[in-house]
């Protein structure tokens, strides 16, 4: 049979099949050079790369990753990898970027991160750059120190001598309004009363707290132990309670006894004495009273200075 | 419904800025292209979406109290603003090798491309005037000048790391006090009243106090001023002699019942001007007449110390009728018993050029630590007898720091010794609630010319400061302008964890 007249410029079959395999292949490894990220994760997910993770506690989770988040990733991230690194993750960070790696573990002289993060502020290489804050000195040791011994995913903080100490960082509780409103309704009504009667001297600690301050100080001398008395529905939930300069006496002493959540006392130049004292002695919360100007005595103060609450006035009465 | 007020018309309209619009559009556009909601989380960790914290007062009551947003650890603030700002190398910051190379010349790597107030040439360096000597159990450095803080240098916290960006008093000033360096922000005691009310409705709850009748301060009145926050947040100047506020005692012949109608008509006519026009600042107005009716009593009574006894008066230094800044250091326990939360006291004098008389470290410097030192340490003492330190905060320190080198103005020898504006380093001390005492915090090199340890900038401190009021200084803000403005503006603060209790 003759074979059929091919067209022209025509390929065989065999021979489109291998074009077709050499521009695919072409084009992977394009992408693969262009995207290391992107290449580990192919050849880890088919298996031919093994998955490497930092262990949580270990000196790189603790010290250089959060140094790492906080200055680099916003660049060298998920989001954006310019020149193709990435420093979200131990494995990243190992592989390097475009340029190959950026660290060489155990040589931090050698390895173009630590160069990067040393250079001078003005350097238009220096990293992170001008208008970024810049990683502190103590942050560069802990870097260079890491990669010293080995740049390591599992080695624990207590292998890596003279790190700098480790800085806590404050954050703030995250606020739950529903959960504050459910902690205050037992005593919403009897607070509602209190403040429409006392405005302005019965306050919240916060506004993510149930728990009150009473500071009564600001009515001086027309605050009395009757005016006191009549706070006593909110005892479990008082931590503080300034009554300085009012005209609470020794006849509040009952009353102050069962304030239970008491934290905080204090009856300066009032007309309370030892009485008033020893009946403080039930309150396990109270931390700081202060008896300066009253008839207080060292003797009576004894025993809450040795439940280590801070006493204020030297208990001389004057 | 209430009908549309023209001038909170006005507003809304003036809010729609372009960045508003800009905003919103690139949001709608990005919203067609990413994956809003996976961004989200990054975003909200970062802080840098945190929703601005809700301050709602009654516009009849702008100054009623409000709990802060987070447990607070200090209730009040008591700030000592030493203007001119004080040598740190001649109080607080002991450098033995400066001392060493006293009178050599400054290294060049320290002059190049920096630019100074007076100094030109190659100054000389310059060792501390005083010597200097470990204090306390902390073992804290102090130099001899300030005999009295010294006792209670266990209580301090002395930050040696402060930096600030601006050379010149009046802006380094309003960076200290407004956490701008331009005209037109709020200060730290407007801020602090905006968001926690005034505890004493009878005081104001921003009460500011000056050292001297005749000096001002470099910023003036800005210092304390409430910018773009409504101004009944604004710091009233108080006085220890005669009136404590100027024009608040009824004039002659005039009685109390006279000025409470004169008041009423007066409130009544801003009552229909609000009702017509909508301002609030209208009713702020209304809310300022009541509280200096109310403050003809109380004002009087809290700045009068001759109600001290005479061995108070004597531990401060006080003596009633002057003007001086161990009065107002007096009266700021005073007022800190009676619920004002932010007092602020300025001192000044401590300009040390070595130019006049009063402004060289062997003279100036040593009439204002005779003038400060005692009052200062008593007011420590006096709030820790009271309990009161535990939820006070006490602030010291000036604008800036001072070189290392003897200032040569006109690169000439000067008639007395003095340093020049050195904003690359200075020191601060805080004290009270929420403050780890007995230490202190950062470093500067050899020299004492740069931070190399632990910088802590002025922006640092404010988030610090409003963290222990109970505020997180990403949401403390207020709309102006377009911007949610913050105390701490818009380069990211850290709070100075370090020095947390």
């Amino acid at each position: 049979m003759p074979s059929e007249p091919r067209a022209p410029g025509s390929l065989s079959a065999p021979l489109y099949l291998l074009c077709v395999a050499l521009v695919t292949g072409l084009a992977i490894a394009t992408i693969m050079a262009l995207r290391p990220a992107f290449a580990h994760k192919v050849l880890e997910m088919v298996g031919l790369e093994t998955r490497q993770q930092a262990a949580s506690g270990s000196f790189y989770a603790v010290r250089v990753a959060p140094l790492f988040a906080q200055h680099c990733i916003s660049c060298h991230g998920e989001n954006r990898a310019k020149a193709e690194l990435r420093l979200d993750s131990y494995a990243f960070a190992l592989r390097g970027g475009r340029h190959g790696a950026v660290i060489r573990p155990g040589e931090p002289a050698a390895s173009e991160l630590m160069t990067r993060i040393t250079l001078p502020a003005g350097d238009d290489k220096a990293m992170p750059p001008e208008g970024k804050t810049p990683l502190s000195p103590d942050d560069v040791t802990v870097i260079r120190l890491w990669i010293a011994a080995g740049a390591s995913p599992t080695l624990p903080p207590s292998a890596i001598k003279g790190a700098p100490r480790l800085v806590a960082e404050v954050t703030f509780p995250d606020s739950n309004p529903a959960a504050t409103r459910r902690q205050r309704a037992p005593l919403a009504s009897v607070m509602q009363q209190l403040s429409a009667r006392y405005p302005g001297i019965i306050v919240y600690e916060s506004r993510n707290s149930a728990d009150l301050e009473l500071n009564a100080a600001l009515r001086g001398m027309a605050f009395t132990d009757a005016d006191l008395k009549a706070f006593l529905p909110l005892r479990g939930r008082i931590v503080l309670m300034d009554l300085s300069g009012t005209a609470v006496s020794d006849a509040s002493a009952e009353t102050l006894a069962q304030m239970t959540a008491l934290k905080t006392l204090r009856l300066t130049n009032t007309k309370t004495g030892d009485a008033t004292v020893s009946a403080l002695a039930s309150l396990k919360s109270l931390r700081s009273l202060t008896v300066t100007g009253t008839g207080a005595t060292k003797p009576a103060l004894a025993s809450l200075s040795q439940r280590s609450v801070a006493v204020h006035g030297d208990g001389d009465a004057d | 419904m209430m009908p549309e007020s023209p001038f909170l018309d006005q507003c809304r309209l003036t809010a729609d800025t372009r960045r508003h619009f800009l905003g919103w559009g690139m949001g709608g556009l990005g919203a067609f292209f990413l994956n809003a909601a996976a961004a989200e989380p990054n975003a909200a960790k970062n802080g840098a979406s945190a929703a601005a914290l809700q301050v709602q007062h009654d516009p009849s009551a702008p100054l009623s109290p409000l709990p802060p947003p987070f447990a607070p650890k200090v209730r009040r603030v008591i700030y000592l603003h030493m203007g001119g700002s004080p040598s740190q190398l001649e109080l607080f910051d002991h450098k033995p090798e400066l001392t060493k190379f006293n009178g050599r010349d400054c290294p060049e790597v320290f002059l190049k491309g920096k630019r100074f107030a007076f100094i030109t040439g190659v100054p000389k360096l310059l060792g501390s005037m005083y010597p200097f000597h470990q204090a306390g159990q902390s073992g804290s450095w102090i130099s001899d000048r300030l005999p009295h803080l010294e006792k209670m240098i266990d209580d301090m916290c002395i930050i040696k790391s402060m930096r600030t960006d601006q050379f010149n008093h009046a802006p380094a000033q309003l960076l200290v006090q407004t956490g701008d360096p331009r005209l037109g922000h709020a200060s730290l005691g407007s801020w602090v009243t905006y968001g926690l009310g005034s505890e004493n409705q009878k005081l104001p709850g921003f009460i500011v106090m000056i050292s001297s009748s005749s000096t001002t301060a470099n910023a003036g009145k800005p210092l304390w001023g409430s910018g773009f926050l409504p101004s009944v947040y604004q710091g009233v100047q108080c006085r220890t002699a005669g009136e404590p506020v100027l024009y608040l005692d009824n004039p002659k012949g005039v009685s109390r019942a006279e000025r409470r109608q004169v008041l009423d008509a007066v409130d009544e006519i801003n009552r229909v001007t609000y009702a017509e026009f909508g301002n609030p600042e209208t009713v702020a107005r209304i809310a300022q007449y009541e509280m200096s009716f109310r403050m003809q009593l109380e004002a009087s009574d809290a700045m009068d110390i001759t109600r001290e006894p005479a061995h108070v008066l004597a531990r401060y230094g006080a003596e009633p009728g002057k003007t001086s800044f161990a009065n107002n250091c007096l009266v700021a326990r005073r007022l800190a018993e009676r619920g004002v939360r932010f007092i602020q006291l300025y001192h000044w004098g401590w300009d040390s050029h070595g130019t006049p008389v009063d402004q060289g470290l062997n003279v100036g410097l040593v009439d204002c630590c005779h003038a400060t030192d005692q009052p200062t340490a008593a007011l420590l003492a006096d709030l820790k007898e009271r309990g009161l330190l535990e939820d006070t905060l006490i602030v010291w320190g000036g604008e800036f720091g001072r070189t290392p080198m003897q200032e040569n103005r006109g690169g000439q020898e000067m008639k007395y010794i003095g340093r020049d504006h050195h904003p690359e380093a200075f020191s601060m001390w805080l004290a009270g609630g929420g403050i780890k005492s007995g230490i202190s915090h950062g470093a500067t090199d050899d020299l004492g010319y740069d931070v190399v340890r632990d910088p802590v900038e002025v922006r640092d401190l404010h988030a610090t400061m409003l963290y222990l009021l109970g505020f997180d200084s990403r949401t403390l803000s207020y709309p102006y302008q377009g911007l949610d403005q913050k105390l701490t503006g818009v380069k990211p603060a850290r709070i100075v964890s370090e020095i947390l209790a």
